[in-house]
């Protein structure tokens, strides 16, 4: 086999805007306002993220509703060491949690020292960071609920 | 082979404008998907399958947006199928859906096309540089001005008929109200006089940078009969596909063209193409390409194509073969939609439902769509008869 192999870098790289539109904005809006916003569907239940069109009878969604900071565990994974790229740069849990108002779970890090300090069912609250712009990275993290008491 | 029959059952489209900044993609797909549902008297449980395309993920940097966007078009639990041929994409998507109704598989299909330009910027996605390969970094009008000055050369066409087919679809536009552009106050002297954009392209024979969407409702022979409204069924489908560079390549009038006009016009029966079709949507993102693609489809003799353009053959108010009466590419240029409006314009001209560009007794349309470095090709041929 021939061991020279053609190299050669390609960095793809120009800029993208999005549009939100008036769901999806709501959320990204309510995020720099400090707040968590997720959206009704007919049957009451409440997705969060807020999604703009039923995911099983595709009408469109226009309840909005602001859930719960704090919420419960319902599945976790630690990620030590975290990738490059990560938004966390030490070792985090990585968390589907239940907010409080909601009927989804949210994906978030949560932010404590080892994996021993997580656990399937333990309360955690979002950490807002001070200066927000509308992005899920204004919520810093999530943290035990008993550690901000 | 025997295939079913197919009808095109419902349009809907978006106005197109250069920004759409009130709706996310998601919206923006559903609006035209809505107004084709409504146009077909259908709701979302009718629909069996979607299928939908758009331009290179890049473009808007979205990868794979059609799982994100199957929610939107009410796709949940039912199959959505994404269809890849660059700018002729819309065209091809809406022939994959239609052999989906012709097979038998599905009785009523959603099929999409669509692009959210303000997003991105099409011109740097055209021009990304490929390891181990020539680039250009030339961008669409860059790469087709030197193949439409080889068809200035070839053709002796004289020098301002590509400013006439841009003024004609600008007119055109003006009929149609969800065209991108709408210049009311043009004059043909500002169209020869705007900038020279990549020579012999002036800037006012290119098309726009446009958000839109643009989605039909295809049924099946028992569908298309139960309809309430007129339909417009599929007499003929074709699709061909070339390399951008091989040696000896014909790249003014590609042979993946001339093939793909030959089937299509052969499965409608059709010998006499000037005559049989009464009404051409075809794809001319810069003027030139029109007396181009007159000549490779047979509209007219090689070389002799601008001649239709210089006659007014093209035009809709007196033309023998009225080109692009919604105004064209050249008015409105949502990438991955703009094969897609072709098809359904042809659609909507058969069904008499073209509004204030509708030409009078049209019963055979072709609609065309290309793509890449014009070597992809799809068209169809719609009339108000079955096959």
């Amino acid at each position: 086999m021939n061991e020279e192999r053609l190299r050669a870098d390609l960095v793809l790289e120009y800029p993208f805007t999005r549009t939100t539109g008036p769901v999806i904005g709501a959320f990204m809006t309510g995020l720099r306002e400090g707040i968590i916003i997720g959206i009704r569907r007919a049957d009451g239940t409440v997705v969060v993220p807020p999604l703009e069109y039923d995911p099983t009878s595709a009408d469109p969604l226009t309840e909005l509703v602001t859930v719960g900071q704090a919420g419960v565990v319902e599945s976790w994974t630690w990620v030590d060491p975290p990738r490059e790229q990560s938004p966390w740069q030490q070792p985090h849990g990585l968390a589907l949690i239940h907010l409080d108002g909601a009927d989804t779970p949210l994906l978030h890090g949560v932010l404590v020292n080892s994996a021993d300090a997580m656990s399937t069912g333990m309360r955690v609250v979002a950490k807002f960071r001070a200066e927000r712009e509308g992005h899920i990275s204004d919520i810093e993290g999530f943290v035990p609920e008993e550690s901000v008491q | 082979m025997s295939k079913n029959n197919c009808a095109v059952v419902g349009v809907g489209q978006t106005k197109y404008q250069t920004t759409r900044g009130d709706v996310s993609m998601a919206g923006l797909v559903r609006e035209a998907a809505y107004r084709a549902l409504e146009d077909a008297e259908m709701s979302w449980s009718d629909i069996d399958a979607v299928v939908i395309g758009k331009a290179p993920d890049f473009f808007e940097g979205v990868m794979m947006p059609e799982i994100y966007l199957a929610e939107a078009l009410g796709c949940a639990g039912k199959p959505i199928l994404r269809v890849h041929t660059a700018g002729s994409v819309g065209g091809s998507t809406a022939l994959v859906a239609t052999s989906l109704i012709q097979a038998g598989i599905h009785e009523r299909v959603l099929t999409l096309g669509f692009e959210k330009q303000s997003e991105s910027n099409a011109t740097w996605a055209l021009s990304l540089p490929q390891p181990f390969s020539v680039s250009i970094n030339a961008g669409a009008g860059g790469y087709f001005s030197p193949i439409i000055r080889q068809y200035m050369i070839e053709s002796a066409a004289p020098e301002l008929i590509g400013c006439m087919v841009a003024f004609k679809d600008r007119q055109h536009a003006l009929r149609n109200p969800y065209a991108h552009l709408h210049q009311h106050d043009l004059t043909f002297d500002q169209v020869v006089e705007a900038p020279m954009l990549w020579e012999p392209i002036r800037y006012s024979e290119t098309c726009p940078s446009s958000d839109g969407a643009c989605a039909m409702v295809l049924g099946s022979e028992s569908v298309g009969d139960a309809s309430s409204k007129p339909v417009a069924w599929v007499q003929g489908t074709s699709m061909r596909s070339e390399a951008n560079t091989f040696p000896g390549r014909n790249e003014v009038n590609p042979r993946a063209s001339r093939e793909c006009a030959d089937d299509v016009f052969s499965q409608a029966g059709i010998t006499d193409r000037r005559r049989e079709i009464d009404v051409v949507e075809m794809y001319v993102p810069f003027s030139w390409y029109e007396p181009m693609w007159l000549e490779s489809l047979g509209f007219a003799e090689i070389g002799e194509g601008w001649k239709m353009v210089e006659e007014g053959a093209t035009h809709i108010d007196g033309g023998d073969l009225p080109v692009n009466c919604s105004g064209g590419v050249l008015s409105t240029n949502p990438i991955g939609a703009s094969g897609m409006i072709r098809f359904a314009e042809a659609a909507l001209q058969v069904r008499q439902m073209a509004g204030e560009h509708q030409v009078d007794g049209v019963q055979r349309s072709l609609g065309h769509a290309y793509g890449g470095g014009a070597q992809y090709f799809a068209m169809w041929i719609l009339g108000d008869t079955k096959p």
